[in-house]
């Protein structure tokens, strides 16, 4: 099982190291807990059922002058501990952006791009700065998990992270794999809508607003979507993401088994999926 | 002359909900603590913890595991299930505050000839009902 969407912001080891780092956690990122080692991340993954997990730095330099954990220091997690998959961030608001992306993939062997439009401040239309680093994901042929919809993050601005303002992008690089994170929600028809038209776009089901998950995942994707639209039209685009440390996996992974999925279905969400879209960039 | 000293210990657990046996350790520091009569005070600090007292069992462990999910159930409507602004997170754990409210924070035994006065088959259990999490559990000895 892979969990595509979660934030090494609340590993001892790292934000007792960086008092920079602990307040772009606090005050940017909006998490108050205390940190935990780094054990209790894993064991967390264990008793989830979570082989591996895809973890989302955040580079907003421009818009609040810090890195929420840097791509080197995910690059060494990622090197240390194998259950771990790393991913690159760049600040679109940079010049050198497109270059620290390549030097990320390249030299740091990370293997995916996360931005957030809510928190980094930036237009998801923007053709100078956001485009070429799509263009660039789509020559290195990593994917882009883009935040959409709800931002807890105290400054985030949901308005720029709408899934409707991808579809130019998804008409403009086809070869872009493209993850709405949190399926967009609160625009989960917008990114439901985008995901049965473009193949090249994925939804997340870090859906994550109010409710215990097993009522929250059942009201958006089996009330509001229905599971046969899943089945019929979106078993390979739908990948299992929880957005931990905002919540729990272990009560995630519940909420999605409650949902009833088809065997093969939940075996491509919870797994294939992520697979297929990492590109045999990960192994075991 | 009366004292009262204060340990720390903190346990990193492994699972959602397990017994972890802290009972040699809290033995320990009243051994070391060189209070001859007295009593030992046990809590934790934490509100989805617990700390009991009961026989040391695998098959009790697992009894009174089982019997918390019955009369607790996971799945269950809570009001306890919004974000938590405070936090930064999703407070979804309304079972294990729950739990943990049942069993109880703090055990006390008395302290005889510089040893605890425990039953032959009592063992004292922090109870993690919200894991995996590094806990903290604080142990007062109090006497002379």
């Amino acid at each position: 099982m892979i969990d595509f969407h979660t934030h090494p912001v609340m590993i001892k080891e790292l934000v007792d190291s960086d008092p920079e780092l602990a307040r772009a956690v606090r005050d940017v990122f909006g998490l108050y807990m205390p940190p935990q080692p780094l054990v209790t991340f894993l064991d967390e993954m264990t008793e989830a059922g979570v082989d591996r997990a895809v973890l989302l730095p955040l580079d907003c330099t421009t818009a609040h002058n810090c890195r929420i954990v840097s791509n080197e220091a995910v690059a060494e997690l990622a090197a240390k501990h194998p259950r771990f998959i790393g991913f690159a961030s760049v600040d679109p608001g940079a010049r050198n952006a497109p270059k620290e992306l390549e030097r990320a993939v390249r030299e740091l062997g990370l293997c995916g791009l996360k931005l957030d439009p809510a928190i980094q401040r930036f237009a998801i239309e923007d053709k100078d700065r956001a485009y070429p680093l799509y263009q660039l994901c789509s020559e290195l042929r990593i994917p882009l998990v883009m935040h959409c919809g709800l931002s807890w993050a105290p400054s985030g601005l949901a308005r720029l992270a709408r899934p409707i303002l991808l579809e130019e992008v998804a008409q403009a690089f086809p070869e872009l794999r493209l993850v709405i994170a949190h399926w967009g929600w609160p625009w989960i028809d917008e990114a439901l809508m985008l995901a049965l038209k473009y193949r090249n776009i994925y939804l997340d089901t870090s859906i994550v607003y109010s409710g215990m998950p097993v009522d929250t995942l059942q009201k958006v994707i089996a009330d509001h979507i229905g599971c046969s639209i899943l089945e019929a039209s979106l078993p390979n685009q739908v990948l299992f993401a929880t957005n931990y440390p905002r919540v729990d996996m272990r009560r995630m992974v519940r909420g999605i088994r409650a949902l009833g999925l088809s065997p093969s279905t939940q075996e491509k969400l919870f797994e294939g999926n992520a697979r297929l879209l990492l590109d045999r960039r990960v192994s075991g | 002359m009366m004292k009262s000293i204060i340990e720390r210990l903190g346990i990193q657990t492994s699972h959602e909900t397990e017994l972890i046996n802290i009972t040699e350790t809290v033995r320990d520091l009243v051994a070391n603590s060189g209070v001859t009569s007295g009593t030992a005070l046990v809590l934790t600090l934490h509100t989805t913890t617990a700390i009991t007292v009961n026989e040391g069992l695998a098959d009790l462990e697992d009894d009174i595991i089982a019997a918390l999910e019955r009369l607790v159930p996971a799945e269950h409507t809570y009001r306890h299930a919004r974000f938590l602004h405070s936090d930064g997170q999703m407070a979804v754990n309304a079972p294990s505050h729950i739990r943990g409210a049942l069993l109880g924070m703090q055990v006390m035994f008395p302290i005889e000839n510089g040893c605890m006065i425990m039953g032959a088959r009592q063992t004292i259990y922090l109870v993690e009902l919200d894991g995996p999490s590094f806990r903290n559990v604080v142990v007062q000895i109090i006497g002379a």
